[in-house]
């Protein structure tokens, strides 16, 4: 079940220790408040950073980057705060950007070098992991190739294979699966799945894409207006909830009413029912009562099911 | 059973990497040869080599030419040595492949970071802001000194084997230091007026117009002002074309058979020239303070 999470309440995924921690973090742009007091500490593993556009995600991952000063607030990646130790920082931060923009005349291998070398890989070795980060994110063929002539799913690929060529500790990925097709987009799900369990490379995937979030990460942090609205692992934001849902043919208004005299808290969305009996020592009692109200009410079942909690319920539940 | 050969590698696997890091300086040493390769279109289409080729090319040609004469009219010049121009006379031949290619280094370095958005991976590296324009920065001045000091350079060189050179170590040490001084004068002030400019847009074209437009702009007003009003001696510091080419000539200790360009002391040459310089570097670093990377 989704936990809201007040701004200034940390946020704890897991563990004991943090791979990115920050607390109240505040960062104005202008006259815009992009983030509100944003307080989460994130641990080993894959974590979404969910929220619509202009929920402060860029800044947040600007912020890890040490690109931009907190106006208050602190913030440690990997131990160290990236405002004062920024290049040590960075050196152990692999990242991808949002956008697909990239040096059309050179090969992938030599940007994805280039970059290695930035990261303080020395030049022989940056060649081989150059060699080594395409292979892994299936353009070992085509890594001689000018980046200008490649489609956008292979650019996002480029874009991974640059962000892990110097084996960093933590990888920052923003919107990783924007501008792909279905089929793309399932490859890379698995590619970033890959390399956070099989690579073992901590990641934190900035989306706004709720079911690639719920289907590869261990954990999300759910933004709003600059607020940390919701954390916690999927496991604890999603799966099974509690109630049921009732899908009747008729008259839902008169079997939620029924069931609100019994005690139970209703939500009617449509001919469905969610239907939640808090504090019921007997679990399957809501069933007892979703029977005697159908039988009061006269409306006839269609569809009876312990209800599923989606990462999307958790989202719109919070505001986000 | 197999002997081996049909063996194939299926799997690379990742490989952590436990092997020493470079940090902040190898970033910077990184940026510094992949922008000067860059420049010069080395990895790079068969396009992007044009313009440095032809730029690098026509420097050369004079001292060429010369290096030449020197070997085929040897009897001539030992009686009448002055017919070949001196080392700093040789700028005025190769002025304009200077500025072409100061013309176009900076904007290609600068201005396709920001358009392909690359100075957002660059500042997600151990670089820093200053670090990467500093890489930048130095990238120019060394791809200018192919032009500023290569072929002076290789005058030089050409005309110590053919024998006509100066006399001596001494000497040679002595003019070698004023070539390279002399490639650095010149490159500073184009350096620091291209990355500003370049610094503005995004537009490489744009940029390579604005210098070339503000160089020729500033010799035809210093000189208008000079020529035609009261105007103080001082408006030749305005003239960023001829500055430091000025400043050339007094390094080598040249007399001019005309008049002299300045009646200025070489002392408020260099701080006009210094002062550009520094306007121009201060421009450019404000600006890359300004811009935003990821928002």
């Amino acid at each position: 079940m989704s936990r809201p999470a007040d701004a200034e309440t940390d946020v704890m995924l897991a563990g004991p220790q943090p791979v990115v921690e920050g607390k109240g973090l505040v960062k104005r742009w202008g006259r815009t408040l992009a983030l509100d007091g944003a307080s989460f500490s994130l641990t080993k593993g894959i974590t979404g950073l969910l929220g619509s556009n202009g929920a402060g995600k860029t800044t947040l991952l600007g912020l890890m980057l040490g690109l931009h000063r907190p106006e208050d607030g602190s913030l440690h990646v990997l131990g160290r705060d990236p405002t004062s130790a920024g290049p040590e920082v960075r050196a152990r931060v692999g990242y991808s950007p949002e956008h697909h923009e990239l040096p059309r005349d050179t090969s992938a291998h030599d940007f994805v070098r280039h970059m290695a070398e930035l990261h303080g890989v020395p030049h022989r070795a940056a060649t081989s992991r150059s060699s080594d980060a395409l292979w892994q994110v299936g353009l070992g063929e085509e890594r001689f190739r000018p980046l200008g002539t490649m489609s956008t799913g292979q650019r996002q690929r480029v874009k991974l294979a640059q962000a892990i060529a110097h084996d960093p500790s933590l990888v920052l990925l923003d919107e990783p699966t924007d501008g792909l097709d279905p089929v793309q987009r399932e490859d890379m799900l698995n590619l970033i799945r890959r390399v956070g369990s099989e690579f073992g490379i901590d990641i934190v995937l900035s989306s706004h894409l709720l079911e690639e979030v719920e289907r590869v990460c261990d954990a999300a942090v759910i933004l709003s207006s600059g607020r940390v609205v919701a954390f916690g692992s999927i496991a604890e934001l999603t799966g099974v909830g509690h109630g049921v849902l009732v899908e009747v043919d008729r008259d839902a208004s008169a079997v939620a009413d029924a069931l609100r005299q019994r005690g139970a808290h209703v939500v009617i969305d449509g001919e469905r029912l969610i239907v939640e009996l808090e504090g019921a020592e007997d679990p399957d009692r809501v069933y007892d009562l979703v029977r005697d109200a159908l039988v009061v009410s006269g409306a006839g079942l269609r569809r009876l099911t312990d209800r599923t909690i989606r990462l999307e319920d958790v989202f719109l539940e919070v505001g986000a | 059973m197999s002997d081996g050969n049909d063996a194939r590698i299926l799997d690379r696997g990742y490989r952590p990497y436990d092997g020493p890091r470079t940090g902040t300086s190898g970033a910077v040493r990184s940026l510094l040869t992949y922008s000067m390769r860059r420049a010069v279109g080395l990895r790079r289409p068969l396009s992007a080599k044009v313009l440095p080729t032809i730029s690098v090319f026509i420097a050369y040609v004079p001292a060429i030419v010369f290096v030449g004469i020197t070997v085929l009219f040897e009897d001539v010049l030992i009686s009448e040595p002055d017919i070949l121009p001196t080392y700093s006379d040789y700028y005025g031949f190769i002025t304009a492949a200077i500025v072409v290619f100061t013309a176009f280094v900076a904007p290609e370095l600068l201005c396709g970071d920001r358009r392909d958005r690359m100075l957002g991976l660059y500042l997600a590296s151990p670089l820093t802001r200053d670090s990467y324009l500093g890489a930048k920065a130095i990238a120019v001045m060394v791809v200018l000194g192919l032009v500023t000091v290569g072929p002076v350079l290789f005058l030089l060189l050409a005309r110590s084997i053919a024998g006509t050179g100066p006399d001596g170590p001494a000497e040679v040490i002595e003019l070698l230091w004023k070539i390279i001084l002399a490639g650095f004068v010149i490159a500073a002030l184009q350096t620091g007026l291209s990355l500003a400019v370049a610094s503005t847009t995004t537009r490489r074209a744009a940029a390579s117009a604005a210098i070339i437009l503000i160089l020729i702009g500033s010799a035809a007003v210093s000189g208008t002002l000079l020529d035609t009003s009261d105007a103080p001696e001082g408006v030749f510091l305005l003239n960023l074309f001829v500055l430091p080419f000025e400043l050339v000539r007094r390094i080598y200790g040249d007399v001019l058979v005309t008049d002299e360009v300045t009646d200025l002391s070489t002392n408020v040459l260099i701080v006009g020239y210094v002062g550009w310089t520094v306007l121009f570097a201060g421009i450019a670093w404000v600006r890359y303070r300004r811009i935003e990377v990821t928002r």
